[in-house]
Parts: C-alpha cells; structure tokens; sequence
C-alpha cells in the first residue's frame, strides 16, 4: 500500500463517489470546497500525480493557513492544486507560496479576515519561472497563461478550504476582489534593466523565489508623454498619493510595478532602484488637509505609526505614503506600451521571500529537483 | 483571549452583527468554542462618539452578567 492510500485513509482525508465531472462539481459546491468556478475532481491518481513534485512527507505541514490555522499538508495542497488545474510540476511554486503566506510577518489573518479587498499576490522569480512557462510579459496580471492562472488559483482554493478564508465567516471582505481568483505572475527579468527582486533581496541569480503580497489589484499609471525618468517618477508618485489606500496610514511596504518601457526610460536617466523608492518616498505624498477633518483627529493626530508627528500639523504638512526611503518594492514586469502600476497593499502586512527549497535544505535550481527517485 | 479563557479567567469578546460567524469560528479554532460572544450594533467604525459610548453601553451590561454568573 502507498503512502498515499495510507493517508487516504485517514478521517476525512478523501471520500469516495462517482467519477463524473458534473456530479462531483455540484457536491463541491454544496459543500462549500470551490470558488465558484468548476474545479477538477482531485481523484487520488491525480494527487498523487502532483504530488511526484514533492520531496517532504505528504502529512508535514508546511504552515497553518490562517484564519482556520489548518494545516497545509502537501496532500492537502495538492488536492487543491488538483482542483485549481495546476500541472503537477508546478506544484513546488504552490508549495512556496503558502508558506511564505503563513510566516507571522504576512499577517495572514489580517489579509483573509478583514474587510479590505486584499488578497495574495505572488511574483515569481528565477530560472523556474521559465521552466514552467509562466507569463511575465503582455497580459501578465490577465488570463492566457496556465502556471499563472492555476497557481495563483491553486493558493486561494488552500485559503478556503485549509483556511477556512470563507466569504463571509473567515473572509469578512466588503466587496472582495476579481484578484482574488488568482494573482500571480513572473517578474520580467530580461526586460528589466535593474536587478531582479530576488537578487535585489540577496538571492543568487540562479535561485528562483516566490514573493507573497497582501495586496489590492493595480491600480494602472498611463503615461504616454513623459520622456524622461523623473517625468515618469512624478507620474508613479501622483497616483502613489492618494488618500484610502492603507499604504497612507501602516507602515507596511506597496509594490511599485513598472512596464519594462517606463523602467528603461527611468534607469537610462540614472535612477537605480534605490533611486526610484527614494523619489517616491519623496514625492508621493498627500497632503494632511486632503484627509476630512474626523480622519486627521481620528488617524493622523493619534495611530502609533505616525508617532505624534501630526499633532499640531496644519493642512499643508506632506503625509509620506512610504514611510522610509526603501520601503516599496520596485518590479519590472508586463508588454510593450507606456503603463506602469501602483499595487497597494492591506499595510499591516509584511511581503515575504522564499526560496524554492528541497527539504533537505537545498536550494533548487528546477522543479525537478522536487520529483522523488 | 482563547488563553486566557483556557486559564480560567473571565473572558468574552465583543462582537457587531455581521462579524458572529467569524467570532464563532475563531473560538473553535482556538480551542474555546464556549467562549461569550457579545453583541453590538453594528458598525463600530466610522460613527461619533456618542455611539461609540452607547456601544458601549450595550456590551457594558452584558459583560457583567457574565461577571455575576461566573461568582454566583
């Protein structure tokens, strides 16, 4: 008998029915096991196919998925990857999405929980986002690319069914978020003319990494005319300052997302990506009297982040969306065209890197490194 | 809370309408799903201060009787 027809075994760990696709979408959804969309059946000869891309035993969680705080078992990521139409060999990207979703600094029950219409975006970076196709490039954010779409699905349906991240119960979101089904993407590293944010965050080149966001979906910055960096810069930093976004009042860090053709643009005139973050903390910022009056005496004048900075401010005083010179992530990702885009987040919620990592401590350099023997 | 809950000492949490399901479900998964859960109306945020203290007023009285049934 396998180790998974021994786990299979275990209460409620599988159930048999009928294997028809119609049937068992419709006890899926009865039961609350979906996003609304039809799921593949996760049948056990499927599992156990996705599960071929996994090196740590199918019972050891690789994290508690909040706000259920269930664990996330290989078998039980797997079923969902199944389910969310992963290919088997992306099953290692899925893997290291949810635990970097379930380290503290994420806040994950913050970012399931609350009202705000985050949810999780993931980059990928590294020599596997090209071994499994992924787009980084026109439409990265959209639908047409599989590792993409299913992997970004892949986590939400974990969050549901292992987390318990329900609209509603444990997902108490006002409106939600088209984002929500799946945001995942590859950065565009050979676009880019700065360091890729793994190797920005001390990662070797040849490592590939999974970057988790607490994050809104982007808000687009359309510059059609600006010919120059810091033209460009003042553009980002406009649509950066605006009063709503929680960036405003945490100190948690936004993703600043560039178009491969506003990055050349930007660094051809000199600016580094320390540069860029730098002019942002500089300029992007709002104006207390831009705020109602109940949210400079109920925020500004009195949350800890602001540490008494705006007691006896008067409506002219800067607010700083970021709140230090190098807290925001700079991405280059996406087609041609003259668009960037400013991806705030849930603030109180930390971006988390992960190396894809075999378990005996190894760092990968494909996914193949996950497959058994 | 669930800790404290779990060492014995008078414990609820206060809730507005909408957000009981999440309540009760917090409390099973940390192992309390006794634990009190009080009502408010519903919403706490974005209202004056005057009905944040009649908030207030609506839990205040809740949580004694709770006091008065864990001494009694």
């Amino acid at each position: 008998m396998s180790t998974l027809n021994v786990l299979m075994k275990a209460p409620g760990a599988g159930f048999e029915t009928d294997d028809d696709f119609e049937s068992i979408n419709e006890l899926y959804r009865e039961k609350g096991w979906s996003d609304g969309l039809p799921v593949v059946p996760p049948s056990a000869e499927r599992v156990a196919r996705m599960l071929d891309y996994c090196d740590r035993p199918w019972d050891e969680p690789v994290g508690l998925v909040a706000p259920r705080y269930g664990a996330a078992t290989p078998l039980r990521l797997a079923a969902n990857a199944v389910m969310a139409g992963c290919r088997p060999e992306y099953f290692p990207v899925v893997m290291t999405a949810i635990e970097a979703l379930c380290a503290e600094e994420f806040n994950l029950y913050g970012v399931n929980a609350t009202t705000h219409p985050c949810t999780t975006l993931l980059i990928v970076n590294g020599s596997v986002a090209k071994e499994l196709r992924m787009n980084s490039g026109h439409n990265a954010f959209g639908p047409g690319n599989q590792a993409n779409a299913t992997i970004g699905r892949a986590v939400r349906l974990a969050m549901l069914n292992v987390g318990g991240a329900n609209p509603g119960a444990g997902d108490m979101a006002t409106f939600g978020s088209p984002a929500k089904y799946t945001f995942c993407a590859a950065e565009n590293e050979d676009a880019s003319p700065w360091e890729p944010l793994h190797v920005e965050l001390g990662f070797a080149r040849d490592v590939s990494t999974v970057t988790v966001f607490g994050a809104e979906g982007q808000h687009n910055v359309n510059d059609h005319e600006s010919i120059t960096g810091a033209g460009l810069l003042k553009t980002m930093a406009g649509v950066v300052a605006t009063t709503g976004a929680n960036n405003l009042y945490y100190d948690g860090p936004p993703a600043l997302v560039f178009g491969p053709e506003h990055a050349a643009t930007i660094a051809q005139d000199g600016y580094s990506k320390a540069d860029v973050k730098k002019y942002i903390f500089e300029h992007g910022r709002v104006p207390l009297g831009a705020l109602s009056e109940e949210n400079i005496e109920r925020r500004l004048r009195q949350w800890p982040v602001f540490k008494n900075e705006f007691v006896e401010a008067g409506p002219e005083r800067l607010i700083p969306v970021m709140k230090s010179p190098d807290n925001a992530y700079v991405i280059v990702l996406g087609g041609a065209g003259k668009h960037s885009a400013y991806i705030p987040t849930f603030g109180a919620t930390r971006p988390v890197t992960r190396p894809l990592k075999r378990r005996d401590g190894q760092l990968a350099r494909s996914v193949e490194d996950f497959r058994k023997p | 809370m669930a800790e404290l809950r779990k060492r014995g000492l008078i414990t609820a949490v206060i809730y507005s309408g909408p957000f009981l399901k999440l309540g009760k479900a917090q409390a099973r998964t940390f192992g309390v799903p006794e634990l009190p859960l009080l009502e408010i109306t519903h919403p706490l945020g974005g209202i004056s201060l005057d009905e944040v203290r009649a908030r207030a007023a609506q839990a205040a009285p809740q949580f004694a009787d709770l006091v008065r049934k864990h001494i009694t």
